[in-house]
């Protein structure tokens, strides 16, 4: 099937299987490995993108689905060479030991600040209530994400 | 340790954070190489019969199948996934590539190498197999008593031992004794990447791994000699992998990639799902240990003696040593006057066991930590004053390998901790009688520096200086995601009093970086770091006769700091490393690199008490971890934020252990929860805020006195939660883990017992 589609800004029209999986699309396709897979069904969140303004798992997308979407990949955080305060706080608070987790984490915090710029500990807990980090224990991941500087959370405009 | 150093001590972020959080950082399942085939694994779904017949016509016929492998056509030869050095003892060579009898759910019975992993897959699903059920033996106890039915040849033993240590005391009235028995179950180790694996084997008859693994040279070792290639044909590289925590310790799937990739003679990746992951790769053996002691009125521990079962699954694996070293921990706490261990490892029709961060210790650690809870109880103790009789001090012997304890601070950490934590006042308040039941338990642990006393124990770094006075450490390293890297980076700054971006090291290599262990054995900073230190030493003497050279001046005279070397007292008569190194080349002909191995002579204790506080739901059975403190034994913290984040890791997986996690085995020997979807992983909502100590006192012979964190920060966390649990509803649960079914049932217990 052919399907039109947005993804960090770029439109793309491809052909493509309708049972492809958008995590599969992006890696496999667009070659943008920062989408990891960690289980396959939604469990992780190892493959979390933002789809029109929210955290999806990408695993769980098929093809059809993003017809006319327009999606965010954690290789959209970076803008002009320059780091998001949000990837610079995980640097700084030494939220990232092995790393697997934290593109599908920084994503779910990327689409909790845009609609909420001072997140409680709590809100944060929530919003990253499904991605899975097996070495951190979350601590300095939510305090990564607190400690964002409150300023424009747009992305991609 | 009052020096204050300008890069130990301090934190900075794991060296590829940048990349990490970019996205770009290519882990092992991100890597193509150009013509790579794609290999799918059939596993068993049953956990015991023959195979007595395959079909794999129909998937052979399928377009884009390029060979289709069973038993039937690879080598019936056996190894060992677990060897790290030729000749290793107790590494029983009972695996084949592929099985002609399945053992367990999960065995291998086929692979497929197809040019797509939609074909492999397809491939995998028309493979017809024929199988001959044998008797189910899932638990030790079946495997043991059972007498016709083997799972390996040899029979369902696999080892036994026993010793005695001490002198055991004439009975007296005055003592208590008492026993308990505490089961730790399976459970996955939930990197959050799932196993994959990389070969090829080109033209020049080479073999190339990419290895997400923690020890090349044991791959090596296992590959190179299972395929018959002198070593100088296995090329093992270690890549980035997402988490390891001992899942990645042992040589699973690169025997079988390396094979095919050998057969085909293209590059071959064999990636595994979740699923897969959960059931065939390798799981923490469960354990049932009976601790028995015998216990002074004044509190003080007269025997000890401790028998473990340990069920290793399907496949020897580790799983010898894994039950031995459990007998080698409890003296390292507590002092004991006589202290006795028997254990048997026990093969069942079971997923296999293995490395799992903490090896044993974690095991046996909550064994004795709930059984001196219990004791303490009999005795009508201050659970703190009875510990406090009986743990080491500093620099004593430990009982079992009569090496130094070195500067065991155990007390420190409990004093300390409990301090900090408002031990009394939170354990002493009044019991809650609502719904709601809060708690508070603590648990003290002990684990080790290295293999030293047991093993071999060495490591070897090459460190060279470049023409423009930066650095290069080639080293044997394995980063899992626990800051390696950059706390050796720093010791080698510190020492070489040059800022840590001018100093790059590398991970280990086969063909091109010196010979290392591996990652394991809280070993990396204490014998790696210590390898760092000293051949960063080594340099910076060199560096400085040739400076000296320069300078014209003997060594005694210079001074240096930041990268510059100078005449004391004449600062502005200085010299960079960068002309130092230039000079040298171009006027001394001299090359300022040197290789240096460092052997480990000593093996202290690293300590840690943890506690705990919860709440229970008791009419859902639900258990909250509501706050926690971690108290460490560190020596020296090289790089503070990471260990924090080691402490915190550990705590979150601790607290799984203790309340959620277990891969469930029927009776039939079919894995009942091989998804995240029911094996639940801590995510977090369900996590508390980890409050550390870090006792830093050095005293021993790691770099600026560090010690291991990675194991031990999960060692106590389980002990300290049940005993918290227990503490809140007056049980004595210790029948890990502690789920609400078995909470509500000891609620039941108890109300019917009262
Ligand atoms: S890979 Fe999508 S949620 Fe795990
Ligand atoms: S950093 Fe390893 S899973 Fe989160």
């Amino acid at each position: 099937m052919q399907i039109e589609f947005k993804v960090n800004g770029k439109e793309h029209n491809m052909n493509v299987q309708p049972t492809i999986r958008l995590v599969d699309l992006l890696r496999e396709e667009l070659g943008l490995i920062g989408t990891k897979e960690g289980c396959g069904e939604g469990e992780c969140g190892s493959c979390t993108v933002i789809m029109n303004g929210k955290a999806v798992n990408s695993c769980l997308v098929l093809a059809p689905q993003i017809r006319g979407q327009e999606i965010f990949t954690i290789e959209a955080l970076e803008q002009d060479g320059q780091l998001s305060k949000l990837q610079e706080s995980f640097i700084n608070n030494s939220a990232v030991q092995c790393g697997y987790c934290t593109p599908g984490m920084l994503m779910s915090a990327k689409a909790l600040l845009m609609v909420n710029s001072h997140p409680s500990a709590k809100e944060i807990k929530t919003a990253i209530a499904g991605n899975l980090c097996r070495c951190t224990g979350y601590n300095k991941i939510v305090q990564a994400i607190q400690e964002v500087a409150v300023g424009d959370q747009k992305l991609g405009t | 340790m009052d020096k204050d150093f300008k890069y130990v001590g301090h934190t900075f972020p794991i060296h590829d954070a940048s990349q990490k959080v970019r996205g770009s950082l290519e882990y092992l399942s991100d890597i193509k190489l150009s013509d790579m085939l794609y290999a799918k694994l059939l596993l068993s779904p049953i956990a015991h019969a023959l195979i007595t017949r395959i079909d794999t016509s129909k998937a052979e016929a399928l377009p884009g199948v390029m060979r289709v492998f069973t038993h039937l056509n690879t080598p019936s030869k056996t190894y060992s996934r677990y060897r790290i050095i030729p000749n290793q003892e107790f590494c029983l060579e009972d695996e084949r590539l592929l099985t002609d009898k399945v053992r367990f759910a999960g065995d291998r019975v086929a692979v497929v190498v197809a040019t797509s992993k939609e074909i492999a897959k397809q491939a995998i699903q028309i493979i017809q197999v024929e199988y001959k059920a044998l008797p189910v033996l899932s638990t030790p106890e079946k495997a043991l008593q059972e007498q016709v039915t083997r799972i390996h040849p040899e029979g369902n033993l696999l080892y036994e031992y026993e010793y005695k240590l001490g002198e055991q005391l004439p009975v007296t009235e005055d003592c208590v004794v008492v026993e308990t028995v505490t089961n730790t179950q399976k459970v996955h180790h939930a990197a959050m990447e799932t196993h994959v694996c990389l070969a090829d084997f080109d033209s020049s008859e080479k073999l190339t791994l990419w290895a997400a693994c923690q020890g090349v040279f044991g791959v090596r070792t296992i590959v190179a000699d299972f395929l018959e290639l002198s070593y100088n044909k296995v090329r093992v590289i270690k890549v980035p992998m997402g988490g390891s925590f001992g899942g990645r310790q042992e040589t699973i799937l690169e025997p079988l990639t390396a094979f095919l990739a050998k057969e085909l003679r293209r590059p071959v990746k064999l990636s595994l799902t979740r699923e897969e992951t959960i059931i065939s790769t390798m799981t923490r053996p469960a354990t049932t240990s009976r601790i028995r002691t015998k216990v002074t009125k004044e509190g003080f521990l007269a025997e000890c003696s401790v028998n473990t079962v340990l069920d290793a699954g399907a496949y020897a694996s580790s799983s010898i040593d894994n039950t031995y070293v459990m007998s080698k921990k409890i003296c390292k706490l507590y002092r004991i006057s006589y202290y006795e261990h028997s254990g048997k490892t026990v093969y069942t029709n079971t997923p296999v066991a293995g490395g799992a961060r903490g090896w044993g210790a974690p095991e046996i650690m909550t064994a004795i930590e709930i059984h001196m809870d219990e004791v303490a109880k009999s005795l009508g103790m201050d659970f703190i004053e009875f510990r406090l009789k009986n743990l080491v001090h500093p620099y004593d012997l430990d009982k079992t390998s009569q090496i130094s304890l070195g500067n065991a601070r155990v007390i420190d950490c409990l004093e300390k901790g409990a301090k900090a934590f408002g031990w009394s006042k939170r354990f002493k308040r009044e019991t809650d009688q609502g719904r709601f039941r809060r708690g508070a338990g603590l648990a003290c642990a002990a684990h080790k520096n290295g293999m030293y006393g047991g093993f071999p124990e060495h490591s070897t770094m090459t460190l060279k200086m470049n023409e423009d006075g930066s650095f290069i450490l080639n080293t044997g390293l394995h980063e899992l995601g626990c800051g390696t890297i950059t706390s050796i980076t720093q010791i080698a700054a510190e020492v070489l009093d040059i800022d840590p971006k001018y100093i790059s090291t590398l991970e280990a290599d086969t063909e091109y970086g010196p010979y290392d262990f591996g990652s394991y054995g809280s070993r990396v900073t204490y014998i790696c770091g210590a390898c760092a230190f000293e051949v960063a030493k080594c340099v910076k003497e060199k560096l400085l006769e040739c400076a000296s050279q320069i300078l014209q001046r003997p060594i005694q005279y210079l001074d240096h700091k930041d990268g510059r070397v100078w005449v004391s007292g004449d600062e502005q008569h200085s010299i960079s490393y960068r002309d130092i190194a230039t000079t040298a080349k171009i006027k001394h002909n001299t090359d300022i690199v040197i290789t240096h191995t460092y052997h480990g002579t000593s093996n202290p204790g690293a300590y840690a008490v943890h506690f705990a506080e919860v709440e229970v739901d008791t009419a859902t059975g639900k258990v909250r971890v509501t706050d926690y403190l971690a108290a460490h034994d560190i020596g020296k913290a090289i790089n503070p934020g990471m260990v924090e984040g080691q402490i915190q890791g550990g705590v979150q997986m601790g607290i799984g252990y203790a309340l959620y996690e277990e891969i469930k085995v029927g009776n039939d020997g079919s894995i009942l929860n091989s998804s995240l979807k029911n094996y639940h992983v801590l995510n977090a909502p369900d996590m508390p805020e980890v409050n550390i100590l870090l006792i830093e006192q050095g005293g021993d012979e790691g770099p600026y006195g560090a010690k291991s964190i990675g194991e031990i920060a999960f060692v106590p966390v389980a002990a300290a939660v049940v005993n918290a649990v227990n503490n809140a509803l007056g049980t004595s649960i210790s029948n890990m883990p502690l789920t609400p079914e078995k909470i509500l049932n000891a609620l039941g217990g108890k109300k019917h017992a009262n």
